[in-house]
C-alpha cells in the first residue's frame, strides 16, 4: 500500500498542532545522547504521568522518555497518530490508546504483536475485560494503563432524606428522579446527549440493559433493529421528550463535563458518567463532599446491569527503533507503583488487579471494589477494523432520533441497515 | 503556420514542464482514478482488491454522501451568491476616485491573503457561546436575548460557515471584477450618459454586460473553491452537528484517514470531480452565451 493523500496529512497535523497545545516539536529521531522513547498524550494527563517517566528513566541511564502534549481532543490526537504511522514515521515509539482505536491500528499492521511479551501470569494480573480490548483477531497489540467503566451516581443525601433506595432499574431510576426533581432548577437524570462517541457509550448501556446488543463480534450479526435496541432509544429520547421529562433539554449537546457541571452544581438527582467525577466530587471544596453514592448502571427488570467499557493503553509502533524499551516502558505503567502514581491523585480506575486491593489507592477512592465488580460486567465495544464509521452511523441516527427529527424505530433501521452494508463489505473481504 | 512542426528542440523545450505536471498532476491523479475501482480491505494490513463500479454503487445509496454533497451544494451556493454581488459592489466602489484609495485597495485584499485554517478558527471563536463576539454584539444590539450556539445548531453552523466563506473570499471576487471595470472604455460609459441612461440602467446595460466575462472567471474559480472547501469546514465544525455541514470533501477525507477506506475515499473524490468538471462546463457556457452580442 502506498501513501495515499499526503497533502491532507500535512495539513491535518499543521491543523492538529495549531489547534493543541502543540507549541513544542514533535521529537526528532534519537538525537545523541542517548535513547528518547516518545508516546502522544492527552496535556491534562502528562503532570500524572512525569513522576511514571522518572522512575523509569532512573532505572534505565540515558534513557529519556519524551510525554509528547497532544490537542484537547481524542480525535485530533487519532488522526495525529494515524497521519505518523500512515506515512510510517519512526517518531512515536508508544502508541498510547483510547480502546476504539486498538482494531484499527491493528488490523492496519502499525502496532507490534505483544503476545510473546505478556505470557499468562502478566496477564492475569490485569483486569480481564480491559486486557480484552486490546486483542485483536486473537493477537495482543495494546496493554490496559487505565481503564473505564460507566457508572451512575446519585444524591445520596436525598434519596436517603425520601426515604428512598438507589435504583435498579430503568423504571425505579425515572420514578425516583421524576419525585426528587424541581425543573428547571433540579433535573432528575443528566447523561451525555452530544452527538460523539459519549452518546455510543450511554446508549450501548441501556442497550445491553434492555438485552440487547449492537454488533455480534462473533458472528457479525446487528442487533440495532431489534425491539431492546428501540426500547432503549426510546427510554433515552423520552428522558427529555413528553410532558413529564426527566433530563434537560440541552442534554443533548452534553459531553461528560457539562453533566458533571450541573451535578456538580446540586442541579441533578443522578448522573451517568466515568470513575473520574467521584475524586471531584468528594473534594474539600465540593458542595457535594459526603452527598454521593454510585451504583451500576441500571437495567430493564431481570436484566444485568452494563457499564460501557473504556480506558487508554499503550501499544508499541511497528516502526519504533527501540521496540525493546518500549516494552521496558510498558511493563514499567503496569506495576504496582506506576498504578499508584497515576490513579491516586487522578481517580482513574487502575488497569492492574492488585491495585484494587491497594491500601493508598482504596483510601482515595472507597468504591474501587465496586468498580471491580462492574468491570466484570463492562460491555466492551466492538471490536472491528472499521470502528470509527460504525460509531459514526450509529451516533448520526442517535442524534436525530433524540433531537426528535425521526422516530427511534426508523432511526434504528437505518443504522442497522447502513451498519449491514458496512460489514457486508468486510464481509465479501473475508471470502 | 509552420508551429506544428515537432522540431527536437521543441520538444527538449517541452520536456520539462511535460514531466513536471506528469508527476504532480496526472500521475496523482490516475492514482486516485485506479484507487475508486477498488475496495480496500482492513483485516491484516490495508490491501487493495479490485471492485470495478461497486464503489459507486454504494455511494450513490449512501445517505450520508447524499447528505454531505446536499451540505455543499448550500454552501457553494449561497457563498457564491452572497460573493458575486459584494464583490461587484466593493469593486464598483473601489473604481471611484477618492484619497487613500491605493490604500482601501491593499487593505480589501487582506482576508484573502490569510490562511484559511487561521481565520477559521478566528471565526469559530467569534461565533463562540460563550466568548464570541457575535453573540455579544448582538445581544447589546437587543437582536438576542440570549447566548445563541452558533455552531451546535444545524442551520445557524451553516450561515456561521458561509459568512466566514464570504468574509475571506469576496476580496477575490471583487479583485478580478475591478480588473474588468478598469478594461472598460471611459468612453462607453461616457455615450451612455450622454444617451440620458441613469445610475442603475448605466450599470445594468453597460458595465454588467461589459464585466460579464470576469465575472464569469470569477464565479467559475469561487464554484471549485467552494465546492471542494474542506480546512474552513475541518476547522470550524467539523461536519456538525449531526453531519449539518459535512462537505464531500470532509466525507472522503474521513473516509481516507478515520476510516484507512481508500477505495471508497477515492470514489467519493471521483465522483465529486466529475460532478465538479460538469459545473464549470455550464459555466463556461454561460460565459459563452454572455459573450456573444445580444
Amino acid at each position: 500500500m502506498n501513501r495515499v493523500g499526503r497533502a491532507p496529512v500535512t495539513f491535518v497535523v499543521a491543523a492538529a498542532l495549531l489547534l493543541g497545545a502543540g507549541c513544542r516539536p514533535l521529537p526528532g529521531d534519537a538525537q545523541a545522547g542517548g535513547a528518547h522513547l516518545a508516546v502522544l498524550m492527552q496535556p491534562g494527563e502528562r503532570p500524572f504521568w512525569l513522576p511514571v517517566a522518572e522512575v523509569f528513566e532512573r532505572d534505565h541511564p540515558g534513557v529519556h522518555v519524551d510525554l509528547v502534549e497532544g490537542p484537547q481532543s481524542t480525535d485530533l490526537r487519532e488522526n495525529l497518530y494515524t497521519a505518523s504511522l500512515l506515512a510510517g514515521d519512526p517518531s512515536f515509539d508508544l502508541v498510547y490508546m483510547d480502546v476504539t482505536w486498538t482494531s484499527k491500528f491493528a488490523a492496519a499492521g502499525w502496532l507490534r504483536s505483544l503476545d510473546d511479551a505478556f505470557d499468562a501470569d502478566a496477564r492475569a494480573a490485569l483486569l480481564p475485560a480491559a486486557l480484552e480490548a486490546g486483542i485483536y483477531r486473537g493477537h495482543l497489540y495494546r496493554v490496559p494503563v487505565r481503564t473505564d467503566v460507566g457508572v451512575l451516581y446519585y444524591r445520596k443525601d436525598w434519596l436517603d432524606g425520601a426515604g428512598l433506595a438507589p435504583p435498579h432499574t430503568f423504571d425505579e431510576l425515572a420514578t425516583i428522579a421524576r419525585r426528587l426533581q424541581k425543573p428547571p432548577e433540579r433535573w432528575g437524570f443528566v447523561w451525555q446527549g452530544k452527538q460523539y462517541e459519549g452518546l455510543i457509550c450511554d446508549f450501548l448501556e441501556v442497550l445491553h440493559g434492555e438485552g440487547g446488543f449492537w454488533i455480534d463480534p462473533a458472528t457479525l450479526e446487528v442487533g440495532l433493529d431489534r425491539p431492546e435496541a428501540i426500547a432503549a432509544l426510546r427510554f433515552l429520547a423520552g428522558t427529555r421528550a413528553g410532558p413529564d421529562p426527566i433530563s434537560p433539554p440541552g442534554v443533548t449537546t452534553y459531553q461528560e463535563e457539562e453533566s458533571r457541571r450541573l451535578f456538580q452544581d446540586g442541579r441533578a438527582v443522578f448522573l451517568r458518567n466515568w470513575p473520574y467525577v467521584w475524586r471531584l466530587s468528594q473534594r474539600e471544596d465540593s458542595p457535594l463532599r459526603g452527598r454521593v453514592g454510585v451504583v451500576p448502571m441500571v437495567h430493564a427488570k431481570g436484566r444485568p446491569s452494563a457499564g460501557t467499557l473504556g480506558g487508554w493503553g499503550l501499544g508499541i509502533s511497528a516502526f519504533s527503533r527501540h521496540p525493546d524499551l518500549a516494552l521496558a516502558f510498558i511493563r514499567h505503567t503496569t506495576t504496582l507503583e506506576s498504578q499508584r502514581l497515576l490513579c491516586e491523585p487522578t481517580g482513574y480506575a487502575p488497569s492492574l488487579r492488585a491495585a484494587y486491593s491497594d491500601p493508598a489507592l482504596r483510601a482515595a477512592n472507597p468504591f474501587l471494589d465496586d468498580l471491580l465488580e462492574i468491570h466484570a460486567g463492562a460491555v466492551p465495544r466492538p471490536i472491528v477494523p472499521r470502528y470509527a464509521l460504525a460509531s459514526d452511523i450509529l451516533q448520526r441516527r442517535l442524534s436525530a432520533a433524540l433531537a426528535g427529527a425521526m422516530p427511534p424505530a426508523a432511526a434504528l433501521r437505518a443504522a442497522a441497515r447502513e451498519t449491514r452494508l458496512m460489514l457486508g463489505d468486510a464481509a465479501v473481504a473475508k471470502r | 503556420m509552420s508551429g506544428r512542426v515537432w522540431t527536437r528542440e521543441r520538444l527538449i523545450a517541452v520536456l520539462p514542464a511535460a514531466l513536471l505536471l506528469a508527476v504532480v498532476v496526472a500521475l496523482p491523479i490516475a492514482r486516485v482514478v485506479f484507487l475508486s475501482f477498488t475496495r480496500t480491505e482492513l483485516e491484516h494490513g490495508v490491501t487493495l482488491h479490485p471492485a470495478g463500479f461497486e464503489p459507486f454503487v454504494r455511494l450513490w445509496q449512501d445517505g450520508r454522501w447524499w447528505t454531505s454533497l446536499g451540505n455543499t451544494a448550500v454552501f457553494t451556493g449561497s457563498s457564491l451568491v452572497a460573493e458575486m454581488v459584494l464583490g461587484v459592489a466593493i469593486a464598483l466602489l473601489l473604481q471611484r476616485r477618492f484619497r487613500g484609495r491605493g490604500v482601501l485597495r491593499a487593505l480589501v485584499m487582506l482576508p484573502w491573503a490569510l490562511p484559511t485554517a487561521v481565520m477559521a478558527l478566528a471565526w469559530a471563536w467569534i461565533f463562540n457561546d460563550s466568548f464570541g463576539v457575535a453573540n455579544d454584539l448582538l445581544q447589546r444590539l437587543g437582536i438576542l436575548h440570549g447566548p445563541l450556539a452558533w455552531l451546535g445548531h444545524r442551520g445557524t453552523a451553516m450561515a456561521a460557515m458561509v459568512i466566514a466563506d464570504v468574509w475571506k473570499t469576496t476580496p477575490f471576487v471583487a479583485l478580478i471584477v475591478l480588473a474588468g471595470l478598469q478594461s472598460i472604455p471611459e468612453q462607453v460609459i461616457e455615450a451612455a450618459r450622454i444617451d440620458g441612461l441613469g445610475a442603475w440602467q448605466r450599470f445594468r446595460r453597460v458595465t454588467l454586460p461589459l464585466v460579464a466575462p470576469s465575472l464569469i472567471v470569477a464565479l467559475a474559480f469561487r464554484m471549485v473553491q467552494a465546492y471542494g472547501a474542506f480546512d474552513l469546514v475541518y476547522v470550524m465544525t467539523g461536519g456538525g452537528p449531526g453531519g449539518s455541514t459535512e462537505t464531500v470533501s470532509l466525507y472522503a477525507f474521513q473516509n481516507y484517514f478515520r476510516y484507512l477506506d481508500f477505495g471508497y475515499g477515492s470514489a467519493i473524490a471521483v465522483q465529486g470531480a466529475l460532478i465538479a468538471i460538469v459545473l464549470v462546463l455550464i459555466v463556461v457556457r454561460l460565459a459563452r452565451g454572455a459573450g456573444e452580442p445580444a
